[in-house]
């Protein structure tokens, strides 16, 4: 019972000790996942649960129809700017891929709407 | 572990175990499905259960309370591919065991090769197949562990509703999992010879080891998903890592059971998971589906642990295989 008790405790240890790096997921965004906001923001960030790669992170707007309505994306370590131009009311989708900085790819994408 | 089962149907004396599920976490697209605790699914994955324990009333008779406490390592060969292993240490309260005064011990041990066939991120849609085996011979005798290896070809699935229609919004964090195998023994009938210590006498037993079809899965909704693909309610964050889920393990007695009183057993388990950015938490209950599989409500409960996670870079990724496919920016 000793021996189980101190390699469960080393086992914690080192888990505690080591800087991890899980998948990045989505937290959360502006304008937030589903909701409505009255106007056109200027830009849709994202914040992820871990360290994004620049070089490897994109995401889009795109609307109703499919056509793309964001001008880029720029990423500065948890969090992405995607600009967009004006938005006129309607439904909108975020797609996002991202890497995180040890290597694990994550995507999802969701929606928001602007003055509905 | 179900010819086991099905024994202790027959037999009464012997002994029946809930089988605990060989469970990874899986991320497909918007779509994360957690490590199930009881029945298998699809995911495959570097993770450790430390541990899975259970208490219940099993199927015995008369029923007694047992303990299991199992521990899970998976661990990839190749991002598709992996390995599992689960060794179960079982305790059998009074008055449980061949004596009646309980009973302590390993089970047969456990393995899997889990490989990934299909993954379809725009449809959260994920295939796998595996080869499960319990090793004959492998666990403690006071348990009455199997003296033959059963070797249970499995398909597995998992599948997010994540493209449901706007219209029904409220059901996209639904998901499913399922699991279908063909436990085969490796040897059809088991004789066994028993010798009297007072008269002398010999006794035979010969029985048949039926083979079975081993089904279950799960159905969870999932609050991560909802708030970061459906609707972010700005709840408490503590409830956005919950995933309420009920799973359902079962084994149905299908061939080389002849002459055998056998009937569907298993359990149906509602219960619900926390799942964190390396490790999750889980605990449900144990509803035995019929006195075949157990008297009385029980429980499990499981510290899951990611090691893709929290060890990425050593023991938390595939032995062989590149570094994981970049993303292709927009």
């Amino acid at each position: 019972m000793k021996n189980k008790t101190i390699i469960l405790s080393a086992f914690v240890l080192l888990a505690a000790s080591i800087p991890a790096g899980a998948h990045a997921m989505l937290d959360h965004a502006d304008p937030r996942v589903g909701n409505t906001v009255k106007s056109s923001p200027s830009a849709v960030t994202l914040w992820f649960t871990q360290k994004l790669e620049p070089a490897f992170s994109s995401a889009q707007v795109t609307n109703a129809s499919g056509a793309v309505v964001s001008t880029g994306a720029s990423v500065s370590g948890t969090v992405m700017r995607v600009g967009v131009r004006s938005l006129p009311p309607g439904t909108y989708r975020v797609h996002w891929k991202v890497l995180s900085v040890d290597t694990h790819t994550t995507e999802g994408n969701f929606t928001f709407r602007v003055g509905q | 572990m179900l010819t086991r089962l099905a024994r202790a149907v027959l037999f009464g004396p012997a002994l029946a175990f809930v089988p605990l599920g060989a469970g990874a976490h899986e991320i497909v697209g918007n779509r994360f499905f957690p490590a199930t605790l009881v029945a298998d699914d699809p995911g495959i994955n570097d993770e450790l259960s430390l541990p899975t324990a259970s208490l219940f009333k099993n199927s015995d008779i008369p029923s007694v309370n047992e303990l299991d406490i199992a521990v899970e390592f998976s661990k990839r060969i190749t991002d598709d591919f992996a390995l599992i292993v689960q060794p179960t240490w079982t305790h059998l309260y009074v008055p449980g065991g061949p004596l009646g005064n309980g009973a302590s011990g390993f089970q047969n041990l456990e393995t899997t090769a889990k490989y990934r066939l299909y993954k379809n991120p725009e449809h959260e849609f994920v295939v796998s197949v595996g080869l499960v085996a319990e090793w004959a011979n492998t666990g403690a005798k006071s348990l009455s562990v199997d003296t033959f290896t059963t070797y249970t070809p499995t398909l597995y699935f998992g599948k997010g509703f994540g493209d449901l229609p706007d219209a029904v919004w409220w059901a996209r964090p639904f998901a499913v999992t399922g699991v279908f195998g063909y436990a085969i023994p490796s040897r059809s009938r088991t004789i066994t010879t028993t010798v009297d210590p007072d008269s002398g006498d010999v006794s035979v037993d010969d029985s048949p080891n039926p083979r079975f079809f081993n089904w279950g899965g799960s159905l969870q909704y999932s609050m991560p998903y909802m708030k970061t693909a459906v609707n972010d309610f700005g709840l408490p964050d503590f409830f956005n890592h919950l995933i309420p889920i009920v799973e359902a393990s079962l084994q149905t007695p299908v061939s080389n059971f002849a002459g055998l009183d056998l009937k569907t057993t298993g359990t149906i388990n509602p219960g619900v998971l926390w799942v964190g950015d390396y490790f999750q938490v889980g605990v449900e209950a144990i509803v035995p589906v019929n006195r075949q599989s157990g008297t009385s409500v029980g429980v499990i409960a499981q510290l899951h642990l990611y090691l893709d996670d929290l060890f990425p870079t050593t023991i938390g990724k595939p032995i062989f295989g590149g570094p994981v496919t970049p993303a292709k920016p927009f």
